[in-house]
């Protein structure tokens, strides 16, 4: 079995620089702990060539350098980076193990066919490299047969380092003691034994080891030989995927948060399209200065990956109910979903595809509000003007295009929501009803709206309309189809209980 | 060898229609012009009334920004209607971006329209309005209807740069675009115009109410179109609902005639007209008859022929 092993050193430093790549360039120390007491875990390169070394205290640190920038180790960053990585392993091999603190193991036996080059196990950990790159996570690689000697080879320079078939033991032999990380006591018994490196190590017997240093001494016999007892063990993936950071300064407005999650998601939505997945839905975790946490969860009409989606509809909720307190640090979880693409067709009408359709709906309720756009329903009862919208999610088309069908030719009618109040003048006929002869606007009617105002040409009526009378929502209307002399025909109601007239439909 | 090589070399530069009967050689097209032609009979969204389909030349073109204008009473909202009932209900999903909200749900389902497939969207405004199209558009719909409703247009015809823009979507997203608006208003971005005018609306029964509204007739002119110049225009008729469903059932006529214009609950007894009779039944004018003796519409000379 060949094992890869893909390590990036300095990693809580790597983790925070992922975050937040404009640091790149300075000089940047991770420190853990608060005030003074707090210590240097890791500094970049920039600080390191001034002095500064891990241990050092914060006071020591500015002494040093005046201008350090400082961050605390931010586990979601860490955390963050660490899915990152195992997701850029499981683009190459489907048997990836965890080793923790940006580190991964793979196993590669078979990859290597997929990279036609002189040494294809080299042209793979160059792959690996890249890719773990590209994730914003520089990384060494080593290869090996086993998980031991793979991560002793992913600790050296120039990388990646390429342990031939066999030779495990020859690699490891010149290497000092340090490598295999032993434990302190027994590196202090070794040291008194005038061992320094693993190949001296491993050239004394096994048996006297064991009996004079136990069975941790044996062990580390065992990994100096180059044997590694402990076998890969492929981690399950998980089921979701967590994006997020903590903020220095808490933020008390929406843009500056939206400027920050859009980096997130979009790394989210990165590791999405690796795993070829799309987000179904997102869960946002937001702690609240000085405490708490705001937790929120978004459904999406289908499976994106389209940051301008998400983050819009970020945008929508939050401005809906804002979190009511200062956000000290945000989390983004997705839900995983395969993407549904559009089924092809070669007879029928071509499907919108889901994902676009998501993000079109997406945009229009940001656009609009959400209440502006869906499927006209028609709910129950008379009225005219009544209407509802549900959610527009048509369904698949046929799968053959149906003939063209002759059209109704129906007249229709333009609902005026809410209706045209009217002044209408009525004349009495022989048996006293009552019918329209001239419609005009009523009095302080606002400006700017629609003018219907004439004599009456043809008045057909009137239509009586009750509804509502047992919800204790009675209406009562009588309704009548006008044609003005030189306008058009009109549908306007009396309401019986007022009196009042209005307008209510045009044909047209 | 060489000589059957050389045969079925020269087999297939043959036309491929040769040795077929003419009637049959007429319908058939090389698969490199279906290749390039950007508007086949699929392309097109054809509205199911023939008058209208044959001045867009069998339907609305994909790519294309096509303008409908024509004041209110004029039946444009009518033939929009058309066109997205015969689009939902071939499979198609169409938007409808309602500037006003005016439409109504039931008579469109009555129209034929399948509205599971419709997406509608209200905007306040004409720059919201346009907007929304674009978004729809981009949005892969095949067919969007930009619908600013009635005079005044709120939020003024939008600037000339946003029509622009909006057919270029349209020509991008190879998306059909109706423009419906009361006066026109898409400037030069539009590849085709149509304006309809409404002729007269037509009544049933004579004398003072009751009388029934019939439908409406109008004509529809061909303002400017680049894939057919020369302007034209067609007479139909809308007719009102209900009407059709009596005038194809004379026996349930009478029963039928109190809810013909309202799907409302009619409560008190509708007055009753006078029994066509010889002496006082009023006939319809000359062209009206002509144009329901017709299936649905009639064509036109040109622009300017004097109506009848």
């Amino acid at each position: 079995m060949r094992v890869a092993c893909l390590a990036v050193p300095l990693f809580p430093l790597a983790a925070r620089l992922r975050s937040e790549p404009e640091l790149l360039a300075e000089a940047v120390a991770v420190v853990a702990g608060n005030g003074p007491t707090a210590r240097v875990v890791v500094a970049s390169r920039r600080a390191r060539q001034r002095g500064l070394r891990p241990g050092a205290t914060l006071p020591q640190a500015r002494a040093l350098l005046p201008h350090l920038l400082t961050r605390p180790r931010d586990p979601e960053c860490e955390r963050a980076a660490q899915e990152a990585l195992l997701e850029v392993a499981e683009r190459f091999s489907p048997r990836v193990e965890d080793g923790g603190e940006g580190e991964v193991y793979l196993e590669v036996s078979g990859c290597e066919h997929h990279f036609r080059d002189e040494h294809p196990e080299a042209a793979l950990a160059r792959a690996l490299l890249a890719a773990a790159q590209r994730e914003g996570l520089p990384a060494r690689a080593g290869v090996a047969g086993s998980k031991l000697a793979a991560r002793v080879a992913a600790g050296l320079t120039p990388s990646p380092r390429i342990v031939p078939p066999g030779e495990e033991a020859l690699f490891l032999a010149p290497l000092p003691l340090s490598r295999l990380t032993p434990e302190l006591e027994l590196a202090e018994t070794l040291h008194r034994w005038g061992i320094g490196s693993i190949g001296e190590l491993a050239r004394l017997p096994a048996a006297e080891v064991a009996s004079r240093l136990g069975e941790a001494g044996q062990q580390l016999h065992a990994r100096a030989r180059g044997l590694d007892p402990q076998p890969l063990v492929a981690r399950v993936p998980p089921p979701d995927f967590r994006e997020g950071m903590s903020l220095e300064w808490p933020l008390t407005s929406l843009e500056p948060f939206l400027f920050l999650a859009r980096t997130s998601l979009g790394r989210l939505c990165r590791r999405l399209d690796g795993q070829g997945l799309g987000c179904a839905r997102l869960e946002v975790s937001l702690r609240l200065e000085p405490d708490g946490f705001c937790e929120r969860s978004i459904t999406l009409p289908a499976p994106s990956r389209d940051v301008k989606t998400l983050l819009t509809l970020v945008r929508l909720d939050l401005e809906r109910d804002p979190p009511g307190a200062p956000v000290g640090g945000f989390t983004f979880a997705a839900r995983p979903d395969r993407p549904r693409g559009s089924q092809l067709t070669l007879f029928g009408p071509r499907e919108v595809p889901p994902d676009r359709l998501a993000t079109t709906l997406a945009r229009l309720f940001a656009l609009l509000g959400p209440e502006r756009a869906g499927t006209p329903a028609v709910p129950d009862g008379h009225r005219p003007e009544r209407f509802a919208l549900v959610e527009f999610a048509p369904p698949p088309p046929p799968r053959e295009r149906p003939a063209p069908a002759a059209g109704r030719g129906l007249l229709q009618v333009r609902v005026l929501r809410p209706p045209v109040p009217l002044e209408v003048l009525v004349e009495a006929g022989r048996d006293g009803a009552e019918t329209p002869v001239e419609v005009r606007p009523a009095p302080g009617e606002e400006a700017g709206r629609l003018a219907i105002d004439g004599r009456v040409r043809v008045a057909s009526g009137p239509w009586e309309l009750e509804e509502g009378w047992w919800r204790g929502e009675p209406v009562a209307r009588e309704y009548w189809d006008v044609e003005l002399e030189g306008s058009g025909i009109y549908r306007i109601y009396r309401d019986r209980e007022r009196g009042d007239w209005f307008a209510d439909g045009v044909y047209d | 060898m060489g000589a059957p090589l050389r045969k079925s070399h020269r087999l297939l530069h043959r036309a491929p229609s040769a040795g077929l009967p003419a009637e049959l050689r007429a319908h058939l097209s090389p698969a490199r012009e279906l290749l390039d032609s950007p508007s086949g009979q699929e392309e097109l969204f054809a509205s199911g009334l023939p008058a209208l389909d044959r001045l867009l030349a069998g339907g609305l073109p994909r790519g294309m920004l096509v303008e409908l204008r024509g004041r209110q009473g004029s039946g444009r909202f009518s033939l929009v209607l058309a066109l997205l009932a015969a689009a939902t209900a071939r499979g198609e999903a169409a938007a409808l971006i309602d500037l006003g909200g005016q439409l109504d749900p039931e008579r469109a389902t009555a129209c034929g329209a399948d509205l599971s497939r419709l997406l509608w969207v209200h905007p306040h405004t004409t720059r919201e309005a346009l907007a929304a199209a674009e978004i729809a558009l981009a949005g892969a719909l095949p067919l969007v209807v930009l619908e600013l409703g009635l005079p005044p247009i709120p939020g003024g015809r939008g600037a000339e740069a946003a029509w622009l823009r909006l057919a270029r979507a349209a020509r991008g997203h190879r998306g059909a675009l109706l423009v419906s608006a009361p006066y026109r208003a898409s400037g030069t971005a539009a590849a085709e115009v149509l304006a309809a005018r409404p002729l007269q609306g037509e009544w049933h029964g004579a004398g003072p109410a009751p009388r029934l509204l019939r439908g409406l007739a109008l004509a529809v002119e061909r303002e400017k179109s680049r894939r057919h110049p020369q302007p034209e225009t067609v007479e139909l008729v809308l007719r009102a609902a209900g009407w059709e469903a009596m005038a194809a059932d004379p026996a349930t006529a009478e029963r039928r005639r109190r809810p013909l214009s309202l799907a409302g609950r009619v409560t008190t007894p509708f007055p009753r007209p006078s029994p066509p009779s010889a002496g006082k039944r009023r006939e319809p004018p000359a062209h009206f008859s002509r144009l329901l003796a017709s299936p649905l519409s009639s064509a036109r000379g040109p622009a300017g022929a004097a109506r009848p």
